[in-house]
């Protein structure tokens, strides 16, 4: 149950480009034509899926140009008649991006702060420190993960309302401060995975859990937070349910929320779908651009719950 | 005592957004409680009006069940061959990858909207592709047998986060077993059932009780396509209890007992799914 080092997305990959020739040379001759042919047809239909993949998102930024005009027009063109750059700008004043954004960005800061610090803490101590009643917590906090979110929602919703805090942002940020249980499950397997005789020498200089948290463990420990900060991020940005039930004013709404409301107004009346393209593209950007840069990160998240079930 | 200063947070956490909540559920299941006036004891109440009255309670279940049956499967299978199909060392599979990868990565609300006017019968890109093929064109979101294969037709699009789990797995297959089978002239299909799938297996378990959890809570596709419709289609369970619950007409008793209901039932499928496991998951024999 390790995790895979940072530098390495697929670890456990030993074939070399080469080996597979070193076996091709018991193959008859016959057989090795059709290898082509087959890297032929592998090609044609991954390029295949892939268009299909990318077709949508293309026709989105077709739709993100078109000219008023162009909205309304049957049948539909695939492309713009000419290109209308203006609705970059008009769009996100029409759905008030600029606030949006400042909004999702402040909560999405604030949370994904919150539950990173949280859950290292939370998975160092359930880890490497012995304590009674340490592996009842840790189930306790796995438990947690199979509660449907649906059914404490409620419940949640109340107390926050008893304390005055609905139409606030409070209740997306507040709660992540708390841990969370997928987070420490990893941090813990990840912390797990580090020789014990690291913070045991540090122990003999005299240093306390706090230290060995702060100026060794967490440095050593970049790929699993990275890893966290980008799934926090990802939950935090992408979240619609949560300020679905707890905003009420759109002056307070998060892209997510703002965005569904603009979509859901626009009719035949106020076709404005090339506006809202376009803020949907501006919407899109920072996951796309996090995903760009640390792409590794993006799928370790997920290969190490493969890879962990070995 | 510093480990517990250290799990604090997560004690407080649990305390607070779980057990509270759990017992607090548990209790106004069976109260008459609309949020304003504090909630009274009204037995099985709820339970009674949920299984015999309420017209949208069985069809909301039925909608659910097909919802999943269709999902998860789709999910797996797809998952599993674009992650074969990966599992390559070619020039050109890391694009391939990071392209399949690419619509995990987007904003759900993002793409909902955007399949939202991919689905419009008149404007949208799927009926345009489908005139331009010649096919017959289709109602997609607005009709009542389209709807929900419509919904999960967006899912099979972002089905990049079952394929790096299966492909994470599939390389941790030794490539031994592979060049052993090989020499004894297997081809690419036998190589696939009797080696990869047997030692996918406990990968596929992982897939199946995660896919089946998220699916009975699946929520952000009927808020943003087609709240519920038409008719009761697409009126997934958990989109039922959000309405009961923060509706025109809030009713939380009802809603906090359908929560307990789906709890109930996600815990059935998933129990019965790990338990029945051992007869199709390979385990390691060392």
């Amino acid at each position: 149950m390790t995790m895979p080092a940072a530098s390495a997305t697929y670890p456990s990959r030993k074939v070399e480009p080469g080996s597979d020739l070193v076996i091709k040379r018991h193959v008859p001759l016959s057989r090795r034509v059709p290898m082509t042919v087959s890297r032929i047809c592998w090609y044609l239909l991954c390029s295949l899926l892939g268009a299909t993949m990318l077709v949508p998102l293309l026709w989105m930024v077709s739709i993100a140009l078109k000219p008023d005009s162009n909205i309304l027009q049957l049948p539909p063109q695939l492309l713009p008649s000419s290109f209308q750059w203006s609705n970059f700008v008009s769009g996100p004043r029409e759905i008030h991006f600029p606030q949006l954004l400042a909004n999702t960005v402040t909560i999405t800061v604030l949370s994904v702060f919150g539950s990173v610090a949280s859950s290292m803490l939370v998975g160092y101590a359930i880890a490497r420190i012995q304590f009674p009643g340490r592996n009842f917590w840790f189930y306790l906090f796995t438990f947690s993960i199979f509660v449907p979110g649906i059914v404490t929602l409620i419940p949640i919703q109340r107390m926050f309302f008893a304390m005055g805090l609905i139409d606030t942002w409070f209740p997306l940020i507040l709660p992540s401060f708390f841990g969370n249980p997928v987070f420490i499950f990893l941090a813990r397997q990840y912390f797990t995975a580090i020789p014990r005789s690291i913070d045991e020498s540090a122990m003999i200089d005299g240093a306390g859990h706090w230290k060995i948290f702060t100026r060794l463990m967490v440095p050593l420990t970049k790929p699993l937070w990275i890893t966290m900060i980008i799934m926090a991020f990802q939950g935090s940005w992408n979240d619609f349910l949560n300020p679905l039930v707890y905003l009420n004013s759109e002056t307070k709404y998060t892209l997510s929320l703002g965005m569904a409301n603009f979509m859901g107004g626009l009719s035949e009346a106020t076709p404005q779908f090339n506006y809202y393209m376009a803020s949907n593209l501006l919407y899109m950007l920072p996951p796309l651009v996090l995903f760009f840069f640390a792409q590794r990160y993006f799928m370790m998240g997920l290969g190490t719950l493969g890879v962990s079930q070995k | 005592m510093t480990a517990y200063l250290f799990i604090l947070p997560m004690i407080v956490g649990v305390a607070a957004f779980v057990i509270y909540p759990l017992i607090s559920s548990a209790y106004h299941a069976f109260t008459q409680w609309d949020g304003l006036s504090p909630a009274t004891w009204d037995g099985l109440a709820n339970f009674r009006y949920m299984l015999f009255e309420d017209p949208t309670f069985w069809p909301s279940l039925r909608a659910t069940a097909y919802f999943v049956l269709l999902s998860v499967p789709s999910s797996i299978v797809f998952g599993l061959a674009l992650a074969v199909l990966l599992n390559r060392m070619i020039v050109g599979v890391k694009i391939f990858r990071t392209i399949f990868y690419l619509p995990v990565v987007l904003p759900s609300i993002a793409v909902l909207t955007l399949w939202k006017y991919i689905y419009d019968p008149l404007y949208g890109l799927a009926n345009q592709l489908l005139t331009a093929l010649n096919l017959p064109t289709s109602q997609w979101l607005q009709s009542d047998r389209m709807a929900m294969p419509s919904i999960v037709i967006i899912g099979v699009w972002g089905v990049g986060g079952s394929m790096i789990i299966f492909l994470a797995g599939l390389q941790n297959v030794p490539t031994e077993v592979y060049e052993a089978a090989r020499t004894d002239g297997a081809g690419p299909v036998r190589m696939f059932f009797s080696i990869t799938l047997p030692l996918i297996t406990p990968i596929m378990l992982l897939q199946v009780v995660l896919g089946l959890v998220l699916a009975f809570q699946a929520f952000n596709q009927v808020a943003v396509l087609t709240n519920g419709g038409p008719g009761t289609s697409t009126m997934l369970f958990m989109y039922k209890i959000y309405t009961d619950a923060f509706g025109s007409y809030p009713n939380l008793g009802l809603a906090t007992a359908e929560a307990l209901v789906l709890f109930v039932i996600i815990m059935i499928i998933t129990g019965v799914t790990l338990k029945t496991s051992s007869m199709w998951v390979f385990e390691e024999t060392k």
